[in-house]
């Protein structure tokens, strides 16, 4: 289709050239098409299938429903999603609060104040981006049990923290360097505290860059599996990524229903992701050119 | 268990008092008090990563030295027998030439193929919104969560009610249907490519915004003179990028190092072992078969290995 209009356009003919040109952008079309529909594709049949029954998902998967089972996700909703989706919001929320805080403040003194060890300091924030969580596993477990953490929110909200501070640190931490050291030491002759610099100048300057940061760090918790995986049990405090798994295992036999689950699952995500597609892509990238 | 506290108490001692008090110059009063200012400011996120990050991971090293499971209130020191159990174990070498294979295609397609994808649509090859959707959509997988996906190329690669079986009967290649993860032979390469189709668009999204920051008028010249696509590519994008290619190889390969999630969610490093890497060996000797020592010892591997890879970044970092 469109190699039969751009050949209309500019019949191939004199220059050689031009005409490898229009192969080649043709090539790209296709390519880049193909890749999307392959990207995108699974979604839309993920969706179209959760309206089915499981019969007419053997035969036909790729087919219209042809009745559409709302049902199916009323039932799924009632096995518990609401729940999971819930716990998911309390843990990210708590999560990047904190991160967010705690990080903006070390990256604050790393970047205004003098003092010994900072650059030794600075290197051990960084250092923990280098270890991977699975090193860490079974020594959080035990110390989680030996708290009664275990299974409770902070099971999740507290080594999700940690590991999440050394990228959100580095990150704050570039963006602040770039701020005029003048506007603090104008604001301290005057008066003001640190923490009043910090919290009404540097904050404020820096919102941007902490919400890129928040916006990395509340993928990566919404995401996380390996934590929820091991440090809860209860469908009370189970987040999204495990009670989906849970899900999935307890509606082997019932496809339509199961995926309707998935979807449901994955709506909120999907939602915000279309709306704010340039702000989203924008903001996970940050950090890939210093 | 209190021991373990106990123990991350003192390994959470060792850097913080040692280096304060030989560092802390007896200079002004002033000085002094801003010094101690500034370590205010940094030890809630210090102590975070102490208490949940550093600490944990010396004490699975220990760990990885005592035979035991997980109730018991004794430990048997072993020395290195978990090492030299490790050594002998198909298993754990199939799990490291899994992991390696896992690098080396991530590496082909999260590097090679996405930085290839960005510069093209990055080269105003097509119109602006057209760009814009190509980049919404093979970015689209990376916002997912890993189960999901796993849970989703489950049902997709599904003997006979999957879209992909469906897909090769409709085109006549019914020979090529065969169970995808229940097949030793391609179960792992399956789950590697499901992680290539939801990571690739997010790595390239990243080389777009690297090329982006590439001086625009370079380009230009290099059109002006005439070069091709190719080209230009190799003598402008690459060496531009190269920052960002580094870190990019180096997040793919810690990245492959550490898979867990896809692994577990589809085939649990299934059939016969064939998909196992070492982050299902080490969660399945901890949390099924409780093994605790034997665990911690693969765990001590991950973590020297991600240690060297963290090293070799530093220094090629430095060199730069």
């Amino acid at each position: 289709m469109a190699d039969s209009a751009l050949n209309a356009e500019r019949p191939i003919s004199t220059v050689h050239r031009q005409a490898g040109e229009v192969i080649n952008r043709v090539i790209l079309w296709a390519v880049f098409l193909t890749l999307s529909v392959i990207c995108v594709y699974p979604m839309i049949w993920l969706f179209l299938n959760a309206f089915k029954s499981t019969n007419e998902l053997f035969s036909a998967s790729w087919a219209l429903p042809e009745t559409w089972r709302w049902e199916n996700f009323t039932t799924a909703w009632g096995y518990g999603i609401s729940r999971y989706l819930l716990n998911s919001v309390i843990v990210t929320v708590a999560t990047v609060t904190t991160v967010l805080t705690l990080s903006s403040m070390a990256a604050y003194a790393l970047v205004v104040m003098s003092f010994p060890a900072k650059a030794a300091i600075y290197m051990s924030i960084l250092g923990g981006m280098i270890l991977p969580p699975e090193v860490s596993l079974f020594p959080l477990f035990k110390v989680l049990a030996a708290t009664d953490l275990y299974n409770t929110y902070f099971a999740l909200i507290l080594p999700n923290v940690a590991f999440h501070l050394p990228f959100t640190t580095f990150l704050i931490r570039s963006y602040m360097v770039g701020i005029p050291p003048d506007l603090r030491e104008a604001a301290l002759v005057e008066g003001a505290s640190e923490g009043l610099v910090w919290r009404d100048i540097y904050m404020p300057l820096c919102r941007p860059i902490l919400a890129s940061a928040g916006l990395i760090a509340a993928m990566g918790v919404w995401n996380e599996f390996i934590f929820a995986l091991t440090f809860v049990e209860s469908d009370s405090v189970k987040t999204v990524t495990i009670g989906v798994m849970s899900f999935a295992v307890a509606l082997r036999a019932d496809y339509g229903i199961m995926m309707a689950g998935l979807a449901l699952s994955i709506l909120p995500i999907l939602a915000t992701f279309l709306i704010l597609q340039r702000q989203f892509i924008g903001g996970l990238t940050q950090g890939a050119v210093k | 268990m209190a021991r373990a506290v106990a123990d991350l108490l003192v390994l959470a001692r060792v850097p913080f008092y040692t280096k304060g008090s030989t560092m802390t110059r007896p200079s002004a009063n002033r000085t002094h008090r801003a010094s101690l200012q500034g370590w205010l400011w940094v030890a809630p996120t210090l102590a975070f990563l102490v208490i949940f990050v550093y600490g944990p991971a010396l004490a699975n090293v220990r760990y990885s030295l005592f035979s035991f499971s997980a109730m018991s209130t004794s430990k048997t020191f072993v020395g290195l027998a978990n090492y030299a159990r490790l050594m002998a174990d198909p298993i754990f070498l199939q799990g490291l030439v899994n992991n390696a294979l896992y690098a080396l295609i991530s590496v082909f397609f999260q590097v090679g193929v996405a930085l290839t994808l960005a510069a093209v649509l990055e080269a105003r090859i097509f119109p602006r919104f057209a760009a814009n959707t190509f980049r919404s959509a093979l970015f689209l997988p990376s916002i997912l969560p890993v189960v999901v996906v796993g849970l989703i190329w489950q049902l997709l690669l599904a003997p006979a009610m999957g879209l992909v079986d469906q897909a090769l009967w409709e085109l006549g290649l019914g020979d090529w249907s065969r169970a995808w993860l229940g097949d030793p032979a391609t179960a792992l390469f399956t789950i590697i490519m499901v992680s290539q189709w939801q990571w690739t668009g997010y790595i390239m999204a990243l080389f777009m915004v690297a090329i982006r920051a590439i001086p625009r008028d370079l380009y230009e010249a290099m059109e002006l003179e005439g070069a091709s696509g190719p080209r230009i590519f190799w003598n402008l994008t690459v060496p531009g990028a190269r920052e960002t290619i580094l870190i990019v190889t180096i997040i793919t390969i810690l990245g492959s190092l550490k898979v867990f999630d896809i692994v577990w969610v589809m085939t649990a490093g299934g059939p016969n072992h064939s998909s196992e890497v070492l982050g299902t060996l080490m969660y399945r000797a901890a949390f099924r078969d409780d093994v605790i020592g034997y665990s911690s010892a693969i765990a001590t591997v991950i973590f020297f290995i991600a240690l060297t890879i963290g090293v070799v970044q530093i220094k090629l970092q430095k060199d730069r």
